[in-house]
This record gives C-alpha cells, structure tokens and sequence, in this order.
C-alpha cells in the first residue's frame, strides 16, 4: 500500500521505461515507440525510455513469455529498483495471445513477473497505452470488467448463478 | 510494359530443361519431377545425391537459394521429408528439391558447404525435426531455447504442441571463436540490461571487427508447430499477421497464396487489388518507420521524430479501412474479408498525397547532409557475391546491385496488371540500401494510385465449395518491405494443413551480418545491422572482444555512438 | 572556398530539415484530456448478445486464440466463456457468427490491474434439452419460439443437429428411447 501510494505521488512526475520484449511480434513495441512520437508524444508527461533497467521505474514488458526469454525478463525485472511498476502491453502480454499453449511459450508476462498493469490489444493503439499508464497512476479510471450475462428464460421461473467451482474446473 | 522481362535466350531456363538437366546430373537419382502449373516445379531426388541436386540447380543453373523445410511424414510415408527450395527469379519459377530420408536413419547431406545461405535452415531442421545434416560446418542448436533437452523434436508428429519437457543443463550453444588466452564470460543473452532478445558477439582486433557471432531466437513462439495439423487453414492468416509486427499483411497474403496455389483456388481479381493496396500500404509506413529507426540509430533523433510522423496518418487510414491499425485482419483463404467502403478512394488518395507531398521534402533534405551520409557510406559493405553466397533478399540486396524483386520476378496478387520498375542501387553500402528504400516509396504510391485507377467490381471472395484435399503442396511468395517473404503448405486432412513452411525475408539478411561487418569500425555495427532492417532493430547490446588483450566488456549504445 | 560551401550546403540542409518540422505546427493530439475514439468498423472487444446467441459455438470453433469455451452446465444452460485476456481482436466470432450476435465494439481502453478477472465473458444460454439424447440445444428459429411453452411436444420435430445425437432410432417404429419432457424444453 505504501509502495502503491509512493508510485502515485512521486512518479506521476517522470516515468522513466525500460521496456523488455520477451518474444513479440514488435507490433506492440512499436505503438509503445508511437506514444514517443509527435502525435501522441508521451515526453510531455515525463515519460521516457531508458537504456538500463536500473534508471526506470517501469518496466514495459511486451510478448509472450517464451522459454528462452524468460530468465532475461527475470533479471532485468529484478535490475529495476523498487519503487516499480510492471506494465503488460498487448494481448501476448497479458494473456500469452494466440500462442499461449505452444511448446516454447509459457503464457503471458505474469508467469514469470508480477504484472501491476495490462494494457490488452494486438497492438493496442497508442492511445490504449496511454490511457493504461493513466490508470494505473491513478489520473483516471479503467473502464473494463467483467461481462455475465444471462438470457432471459420464460419457461424457468427464477435462475440463480450458481457458484463458479465448475466452471474454474472446466476451464484448465 | 509492367513485369515482361526479355528473356535473354541463351539464360532462359524452362522447367523442361531443368529437369533435363537434373536428370542429366543426378541420372536414376531423380524420382519424380513434377510441374505445377506454369511457375512451380517439384523434383523429388535420392537423398544421397541432394548435395548434387543442390549443386546443380544453385551453381550449376544460377538459381537462388529461397530456403528449406523438414517434415515428419513417417506415418505415411516412412521418413522425414527434407525440402530444398530454390528460385528462378528471371523465369518466374520456384523449384523444389524433396528428399524422403529413413526414419531409422534420419540424415542427409548437408548443402551449407555450397550454399552458405543454407546455414540456418539446416540447423533449424536439425533442431526441430532431428534430421541431422552431415557435414555442416556449424551444426550448433539455433532454434530451440538454451535449456530444451536433446532429443525432443517440436516438429515431429508425436511431440503434442502444449507439450512442455522439463528444462535440461548444458544444452546451450555455445559461442564461437573463443580467443586464444582469453577467458570468455558468458554475456550478452543473459545480461540483464538487454533491450532486445538477440545477441551479437564482435570479435574486435583494436577498432576493427574480424568476425562475430549471434545467438537469436529468443522470440520463437512455435508458429509452424500450430500450423502441424493443429490450427484450421483460416485461423491460420491470423497467426500469420503476428509473425511480424511489420509485415503482418505480407505474411497472411503469402499464406493464402501458398493455400490458394496448392488448392487450385482462383482469388477474384477485386480482391488482388485490395490485397495490393495494403501489401504498399504497409511498405509505405514500413519505410518511413525504418528510415526512422535507422536516424535513431545514428543518433538523429529529428528524422526519427519527423518520419514517424509522417507515417502516422497511414496507421489511421489503415485503422479506418481494416478496424486496425496494423493487424489488418483482410485475409482469408479465397480473399480477403473487408470490402474497400465508398469513400475509400478518397481517403487513401488524401493520405498518400500528404506523404508523397512530405516524403519529397525529406529526400530534399537528406542528400546535403553531410554527418548523415558520412555515416552510412562506404559503411556495411555487401558485394554482390556475398549477397549471392548467402542469399540475402530485398533492399539488402537491390542496395548491392542484385535486383530481386517479386513483384516483378515472380507477380503475385495484381502486380500482374500493374507498371512497376525495380528500385537497384550499386553503391553496396549502407547509404544504397537507405536510397533503394527511399526510391521505393514513390514506387509503393505510384502503385497505389494504380490499383485505385483500376479497381475492378466483383467479388472479393472466392465460394470454396469442398474441402481441400490433403497431400497437395503450394508455394506463396510476397515481396515484404524487406525481401521476400516465402510460405510454403502441404495440405492435410480434416481442414488443416499438414506442414507450414515460413521463411521471412530477415532470416536471409541476418545471416549476411558477418560478411557486412567485416572490416567496419566498432561504431558502425549498429548501423549495419540496422540497414537490412531487421524487424527491430535493436543493436543495443553488443559484448566486444579485444582479440589482441583478451579482454571483454560490454558496451551501451551511447557509448558505441560517443566514438565516432 | 570548397569550405565555406561545404558549410553553407549544410547550414542550408539544416534549415530544409527545421522546415519538414516547423511546416506541420504543434500535431500533438489532445488524448487522454479529450477522446480521440476510433472510426466505425474498428474492432475492439467482442460483445455477445446473450438474446441472440443460439449456442452454435461457430465462434469457438474458428477463434485463432482458442479463447471462447463452451460448457453445458446441465441440460437446460450452456454457458460461453470468452477468455478476453488473449484475445486480438481479429473478428471471426462475429464474422461467423450465424445470428448476429457478436458485434466487434469499439471499447479499446481495456487495460486493467486484474486482468484474469475483468477481461472474461461469461454467457449463460438457455437451452432445450434434445429429445433424443438429452444434451441440450436451442431451437434456432423465431417460429420454433413461438410454438412454446404449452405446445404439445408431439407436434414439433425437436431434435438436436444429427451430428450431435447419440441416440438410435427405430427405423420402423420411429420409437424414442425416452418421453419427452415438457418443461424442460423451450
């Protein structure tokens, strides 16, 4: 708590990124290089890329998680001094995207790091990236959650949702 | 005229003749030459005389050297398929050497002594599919991550794609040329600084480089696996567009193709022309973004700043056009899935017009500044040899004089119908490869404006009645920004293919890294390394090794651009 | 003299490069302080119409990412998961879908500090239960929904799609292995 309330109150200031490709298709690192660029240009919040994990704050992790990448992710995110914030960018990222089951692929970034912040899209736009970094400093709030639906049902007089145990099972 | 070359009588090389000439060489060690249609030609030899095949179609005919593909077709054929690609870039002719090696003795020759290009894909082979290529000069693993046990091939029919084997020790590759006196520490893919998965190690005598080495395929995510009878053939343009972050159309074009060409499937020709449109879309913003990256390198952050830029409106349009900004999502095996709304012409006419009008003010720009030229002449050299032995494609090789175009060569989607002419420079360095992708951005808006003009109405969908039988095999070929772009499928049953061959054009100009840097300056890798344009260039992080002193230590980007 | 113009082509070169920059003027968009959303046709999340859906499951068969589960949960629900964590927003759920009932909206402010929890779709869909096999299934048709409840289940052919059945009938007799239930169906 005291590590997210130093995060809010002293990085909002200047970011400093160091971003990590653990197995991307640079789609994503390439929108994170657009937030830099005149258009969206990401340098008026104090952003920043770094060249060493030990002057950033953040650590921008995009790709899946491969085997051969994962130690290096490991380490540069334990280069990064603490106070940090781990953000996942892109549906590799944050999911393990198309390949989260291959062979050579652990999943997403969060397998192998403690992720703070995702940022889904396959590429999320700049904006999408931008509006993550807002939210997790807290300039504004995320917009997503979960959907449940329920189709209406005449013949049934009342549904209850049942408790998730079976659903959590079916799933792995 | 648009693609017509004049055939010179005495080069011109028909499939009746190579198969003459193969049977001529190799004598009952030809089983079966095969043509598909005009512009596919598939030969299937005695593994034993592969080496002579081999020698014959690259030295012996002059074709190019495209790639190679290992299959597991034990269950139906007893063996593992080892293929040979090759191209006839003057005829319009790809050829294809198929070997079926035993499965109890899973070893063929290996063509690298003759064709260095093949280097990396015999090696991959070995990996993934446990064909052994006897006599390789550098048979260490490439693909497979440094702690995967020996003996467990992904490729193979029996390994399940979510299988994940426990790590083993002492797999790791190790690298080459240790220096004599020296003690090496292992830096470089394991070093937490790294801002990119790949690493190169340059052996150094004081400034100058000698020679050096690279350990890569730190983002292999197991692609062609998924494409091993596992995912449909249209989920399959989706894993595609995700190969690369860049030539994501060029992959899932080239996919279709390659199904379309197997199948015998006829795209209808509106949907050639959506495809084109989008194929020059995306070199357009990939020329812009790599002459941008390329400035960044050589520390001219403005240009990279600028050309971004003007590259942004085209990620728009694009958003507009497909509902994304890169990951275009249009095709599908047959066509493509979007048709162009009304009002496209308009947009993309508006669009081009603002980076045509931009793009004349920065080579306007360019060409006067001195510390930018003075950066990239006479730096990076590849000569035209070089870029023959190792087989490298694109800019990389327009930039040296060999002027391989596939749009041209080999026409695919609408080119057909199209007037185009080649982008070649002859200055063999860094500065050429930067003129060629320069001059081709006219080009891609030329061809543009061309397919707008004559834009056919229609369907943009092929109807696919049946499914695709199994046991056919296709080629599709799609000239990326940079180089071409090569799939390769044979078909499978149950509305899957059986093998999905993926060549990206980097996978070439990669391995002509060690001839470029040889003899350059420390300080001018980057920028070498940059100028094939590989998917990112990211050169970060080099570990340089004195050979004199025997000392190692690693240095950052700003200390490698500071020395200039 | 060479000199001179050496620096005077430069200091020229310099002020072309200054111009490509100051032409343009200040491009930076307003984003985050004011929206900057995308066009129509934009796919962003995958929204399904839980009144439209028939439970097909075409979406989960064509989903590159594999990431749309489909569960029955007992005889009369069957429920869809989209895993959204790894989606990409490709559109062939909506893009097969036979009813309509994906669309692609335009929601790209996904991200999330949770997101196993806050990118997943839970759909609960109700069904009948086929009155040969059991396993449940939604009859497609508005004109199917019309003829219940209180319809005589004697009278409507309901059965799931052959592929899907795993009970033999008599080919003579027609015979059914076991009585419809009434209401269990839709």
């Amino acid at each position: 708590m005291i590590r997210d309330w130093l995060c809010k109150k002293i990085l909002p200031r200047a970011l400093w990124v160091y971003h990590v490709n653990c197995g991307a298709c640079n789609g994503c690192d390439i929108e994170v290089l657009d937030t830099l660029t005149p258009y969206y240009d990401a340098e008026r919040f104090g952003i920043k890329l770094v060249g060493s994990p030990r002057h950033a704050d953040v650590l921008l992790v995009s790709g899946p998680m491969t085997r051969q990448a994962a130690p290096a992710a490991r380490r540069a995110y334990e280069a990064v001094p603490d106070p940090k914030f781990v953000f996942a960018i892109g549906s590799c990222a944050t999911g393990g995207g198309m390949w989260h089951d291959t062979y050579n692929v652990l999943g997403g970034a969060d397998q192998v790091i403690p992720v703070d912040f995702y940022v889904p899209g396959c590429p999320p736009r700049p904006e999408a990236i931008l509006h993550g970094v807002a939210t997790a400093l807290g300039l504004t709030s995320k917009e997503v959650h979960a959907l449940r639906a329920i189709q209406e049902c005449d013949a049934v007089e009342s549904c209850e949702l049942p408790e998730d145990e079976w659903l959590t099972q079916e799933l792995d | 005229m648009s693609r017509h070359v004049e055939l010179d009588e005495d080069r011109a090389v028909t499939a009746e003749q190579i198969t003459d000439s193969m049977r001529r060489r190799l004598g009952d060690g030809l089983l079966d030459s095969r043509p598909a249609g005009p512009t596919r030609l598939y030969l299937t030899v005695d593994p034993a005389k592969i080496v002579d095949a081999a020698d014959e179609l690259f030295n012996g005919l002059g074709a190019r050297f495209v790639i190679s593909a290992g299959t597991d077709e034990r269950e139906n054929r007893g063996g593992f398929r080892v293929s040979h690609f090759f191209s006839f870039d003057d005829e319009d002719l790809y050829v294809a050497l198929h070997a079926l090696v035993p499965e109890d003795d899973p070893r063929i020759d290996s063509i690298t002594p003759i064709i260095p290009g093949a280097n990396w894909a015999e090696r991959e082979i070995q990996d993934l599919l446990g064909v052994t290529a006897e006599g390789h000069p550098d048979p260490r693993r490439l693909v497979l991550p440094d702690d995967w046990p020996a003996d467990v091939y992904p490729l193979r029919c029996d390994f399940d794609t979510r299988d994940r084997p426990a790590s083993a020790e002492g797999m790791a590759p190790p690298m080459k040329n240790r220096p004599e006196g020296a003690v090496m520490v292992p830096v470089g893919p394991y070093f937490p600084t790294q801002h990119e998965p790949e690493a190169f190690a340059v052996f150094v005598e004081g400034e100058v480089v000698v020679d050096s080495d690279y350990r890569g395929f730190y983002n292999h995510r197991g692609i062609e696996k998924l494409g091993c009878a596992d995912l449909t053939y249209n989920q399959i343009p989706f894993i595609a567009e995700r190969i690369c972050g860049i030539c994501g159309f060029v992959h899932s074009c080239a996919y279709c193709m390659a199904v379309e060409n197997a199948a015998g499937i006829e795209v209808p020709r509106r949907a050639q022309y959506i495809r084109t449109i989008f194929l020059e879309l995306e070199r357009l913003h990939s020329h812009l973004l790599w002459t941008g990256v390329a400035a960044h390198i050589i520390g001219f952050d403005t240009l990279f700043m600028q050309t971004w830029r003007m590259r942004e409106p085209v990620m728009w349009l694009c958003e507009q056009l497909t509902g994304n900004r890169k990951t275009y999502g249009m095709n599908i095996v047959g066509g493509v899935r979007r048709d162009l709304p009304a009002d496209a012409h308009e947009k993309i006419e508006k669009v081009i017009a603002d980076v045509e009008r931009e793009w004349s003010a920065l080579t306007d720009a360019v060409p006067g500044d001195r510390t930018l030229i003075a950066r990239l002449e006479d730096v990076g050299t590849l000569t035209p040899d070089q870029v023959r032995q190792t087989c490298c494609l694109g800019p990389t090789a327009r930039g040296s004089g060999v002027a391989i175009d596939l749009r041209i060569d080999h026409p695919y989607a609408a080119y057909g119908e199209l007037e185009m002419e080649k982008c070649v420079e002859d200055g063999c360095d860094t500065l050429a490869r930067t003129l060629v992708r320069l001059a081709e951005t006219p080009v891609a808006i030329d061809i543009i404006r061309q397919c707008l003009a004559k834009m056919p109405d229609g369907e943009i969908q092929a109807t696919i009645d049946e499914e695709i039988p199994p046991g056919l095999e296709g080629i599709g070929a799609v000239e990326a920004p940079r180089g071409e772009s090569f799939h390769w499928v044979l078909t499978g049953e149950n509305n899957r293919p059986k093998r999905w061959r993926v060549r990206a054009p980097s996978y070439q100009n990669l391995q002509a890294i060690g001839p470029m840097i040889h003899g350059d300056v420390l300080a001018d890798v980057p920028i070498d390394i940059g100028s094939i344009d590989p998917c990112y260039s990211c050169t970060d992080r080099m570990t340089v090794i004195d050979r004199r002193s025997g000392q190692m230590r690693v240095m950052t980007r700003e200390e490698i651009l500071d020395r200039r | 003299m060479l000199i001179a113009m050496n620096v005077l082509e430069t200091l020229w070169t310099k002020i072309k490069q200054a111009l490509i920059c100051l032409r343009p003027g200040r491009v930076t968009l307003p984003y985050p302080f004011a929206p900057h959303d995308p066009e129509e046709g934009f796919r962003g999340l995958p929204r399904l119409n839980v009144d439209k859906c028939i439970g097909c499951g075409g979406c989960a068969n064509v989903c590159p990412a594999r990431l749309i589960r489909i569960v029955d949960k007992d005889q009369t629900t069957r429920v869809l998961v989209f895993l959204y964590e790894r989606c990409t927003f490709c559109g062939r759920c909506a893009e097969v879908c036979p009813e309509g009932a994906i669309e692609m909206s335009r929601e790209y402010e996904l991200s999330t500090d949770d997101v196993h929890d806050d990118m997943i779709g839970e759909y609960h869909i109700f069904m009948g239960p086929c009155e040969r096999c059991g396993r449940c299934y939604r009859p497609p048709s508005v004109l199917d929904k019309l003829q219940q409840p209180g319809f005589r289940s004697d009278c409507i052919d309901r059965k799931c799609p052959p592929e899907g059945c795993r009970i033999v009938l008599d080919e003579d007799t027609d015979d059914r292995a076991e009585a419809p239930t009434q209401t269990a169906s839709r």
